[in-house]
């Protein structure tokens, strides 16, 4: 066996190692379902929508927070129009006549961390949490939220499940399905009390976090993966709701989306460096000896069968284009696969890749079930289609950029 | 922490490995057994063809017209043999096996042939191809192989007999040494002229072959 294919059988062996660990944990505590109980407080919450750029969604995103199962009095939400050049400051006025809307403007410092602690600064609810203006809440959402907070005081931040709002096009089909995979992943990590990130779409905080272990930093644009890993350094629990839906505008363009998955797995690099003792650290649990040391493992795995991918491709294809011109054999057209089971790959490598396959699909369905979504069928072709070829083009642009410390904006 | 997770977790992936290394190698097994009962079936089919000829004290010439030859046959099993060697490698000890069983057939093949064209008169074309697969021995035979396979598609009645230079088989190293065949790989013997050494392309090899004329032709997309 060449050291090549021996590198794929690791990569294997790790991506199966990470599903079945997953499934594991699945079947242990598996994710229950939605109650009608309602919580017995209705702690005061505010919700910051810190928004660069967003006119065209702020409206629907405030309409989505006013429309939440929540006592009025109880429920906040603070506009924060980020130094935006269009007009999002006019369509966040129209919600100004509302007493539970409030709007405050702030200079623009180029990333999202210095919105959120403007509006930290700004609020006083018990429990303060961050909607992006490109997304959307489940009217039941934050009693999801705050039945997770009372049902387990320990808990001090917890994360919603993120759904694609109305995936349309191809890449927006293959994000459906990988957000779906994200909710069976999210939910999994909280049973191993492992999460990574807090992302922006409704996650919500006890204020007390912010009192114990500070506000948001920079933290290489990525302020919910670093406020994440220092909540864990400082012993603090986040949990997952997976009954608090969020839906959310993903990037429709390829640019777009290679732009903000650069910055987030950058950000995992950059955090994962400046939080390396958290690796195979037992004080961190789980976290240091699975959710990290997989995460980058599935990085360069991610790279590396690319690469071994694009090296065998390409060394055939010359191979065969030289034969070609030396030989002197004319081009011929390319005749029918042969369906003989003879002929058929069955080599190990298939078969582990077939199972590898099959498990990504059955946490993607276990996900779909937990999430109450649905996933059309062309949108798992997407997902099968792409994504393999597309994700390694932004981790390997990530390495780059961390390798060479280039300094990056907040892109999308 | 729950180390019996990750212990778990450990051995159904490795379970999952050794299902897979069992199903690939079970699969193999059945691809040697399917190679092993063509060549039988070959194995009768010559044997037939040699006892006809001894029963009848000639070969019946209008009977092998009705049932002409085994070069489909061969062929189909050379490719077989062809995948299976590059999936379990050159040096696999049952794809030897089935290597040295292949060329006896061809040489036996090659033989009959040759007394049917002496008793019957028929012209057939043939080249016997010594190639090598060991590592830097012969670079080229590989390209000298795809072009003896181009021509065999193009022309039916082409017979090519290919052989490993140095299978450890007594009766390929008496042909070689019959032949005397240097160890300058590939070489090509064609229409049991003399040797012919080094890589030769599509247009080099057909000039060598001044028979084919002669020969039936069809398109390769055909076959």
């Amino acid at each position: 066996m060449d050291i090549g294919a021996l590198g794929v059988y690791m990569c294997l062996f790790l991506g199966l190692f990470f599903e079945v660990f997953l499934l594991i944990s699945f079947l242990e505590n598996k994710p229950g379902k939605k109650t009608a109980f309602k919580p017995k407080n209705y702690p005061a919450t505010t919700i910051l929508v810190p928004c660069w750029n967003k006119a065209k969604t702020l409206g629907a995103t405030i309409e989505s927070l006013l429309a939440l199962e929540y006592p009025k009095e109880k429920l906040s939400i603070l506009i924060i129009d980020d130094g935006s050049i269009d007009d999002t400051y006019e369509a966040a006025q129209k919600f100004a006549h509302n007493p539970q809307v409030r709007i405050l403007q702030k200079k623009n410092e180029g990333s999202k961390y210095s919105a959120l602690n403007f509006g930290i600064a700004n609020s006083e609810g018990e429990l303060v949490g961050c909607l992006d203006a490109d997304s959307f809440v489940a009217p039941d959402a934050l009693l999801e939220v705050v039945k997770r907070f009372e049902n387990e005081p320990d808990i001090m931040a917890v994360t919603p499940a993120m759904r694609v709002h109305h995936p349309k096009n191809l890449l927006e089909l293959m994000q459906a399905v990988e957000y779906v995979f994200g909710i069976f992943c999210r939910k999994m990590f909280d049973n191993l009390s492992s999460l990574t990130v807090i992302p922006g779409p409704f996650s919500i905080y006890k204020r007390e976090v912010f009192t114990k272990i500070g506000k948001f930093r920079k933290a290489h644009h990525t302020e919910d993966m670093e406020m994440a890993f220092r909540m864990h350094a400082n012993g603090l629990r986040i949990a997952n709701a997976h009954t608090a839906i969020v839906s959310t505008k993903v990037p429709t363009s390829l640019g777009a989306l290679v732009r903000q998955r650069v910055r987030w797995s950058r950000g995992f690099l950059e955090n994962a460096r400046d939080y390396s003792y958290m690796f195979f650290n037992p004080r961190y649990g789980n976290l240091g000896f699975m959710a990290l040391p997989l995460g980058l493992a599935a990085f360069l795995a991610g790279i590396y069968s690319a690469i071994f991918l694009v090296y065998s491709f390409l060394s055939a294809f010359i191979t065969n284009v030289l034969d070609m011109v030396v030989t002197g054999i004319p081009p011929q057209m390319p005749g029918l696969p042969r369906f003989e089971w003879f002929y058929m790959d069955t080599s190990m490598m298939t078969f582990l890749v077939f199972t590898v396959l099959a498990l990504t699909l059955v946490t993607i369905f276990i996900g779909k079930r937990i999430a109450q979504t649905k996933i059309p069928i062309h949108s798992l072709v997407s997902y099968f289609a792409l994504f393999g070829f597309i994700a390694p083009v932004w981790l390997a642009r990530a390495i780059w950029d961390t390798v060479l410390a280039k300094e990056t904006g907040w892109l999308t | 922490m729950q180390w019996q997770r990750y212990i778990l977790a450990f051995a159904i992936t490795a379970a999952i490995f050794a299902t897979a290394f069992y199903i690939a190698d079970f699969i193999d097994n059945r691809r040697i057994a399917d190679i092993r009962e063509i060549q039988e079936a070959i194995s009768i089919d010559l044997l037939s063809s040699e006892t006809q000829f001894e029963l009848l004290g000639s070969l019946d010439c209008e009977l092998l017209g009705e049932h002409p030859v085994l070069s489909e046959e061969l062929n189909s099993l050379a490719e077989r043999l062809s995948y299976t060697e590059n999936n379990l490698g050159n040096d696999n000890e049952q794809v030897l096996l089935l290597k040295k069983q292949y060329s006896l057939l061809q040489i036996k093949d090659y033989l009959l042939m040759q007394e049917i064209s002496r008793k019957c008169g028929t012209k057939s074309v043939s080249i016997l191809y010594f190639y090598s697969n060991e590592e830097g021995s012969c670079e080229n035979c590989g390209r000298m192989g795809e072009v003896l396979t181009y021509l065999r598609q193009t022309y039916p009645d082409l017979r090519v007999y290919s052989f490993d230079y140095n299978l450890d088989l007594g009766a390929l190293q008496t042909l070689v040494a019959l032949r005397k065949i240097q160890p300058e790989l590939p070489a090509l013997i064609i229409s049991n002229r003399s040797p012919v050494y080094g890589f030769k392309d599509l247009e080099e090899t057909e000039a060598l072959i001044p028979e084919l004329k002669t020969l039936a032709t069809t398109t390769p997309q055909e076959e």
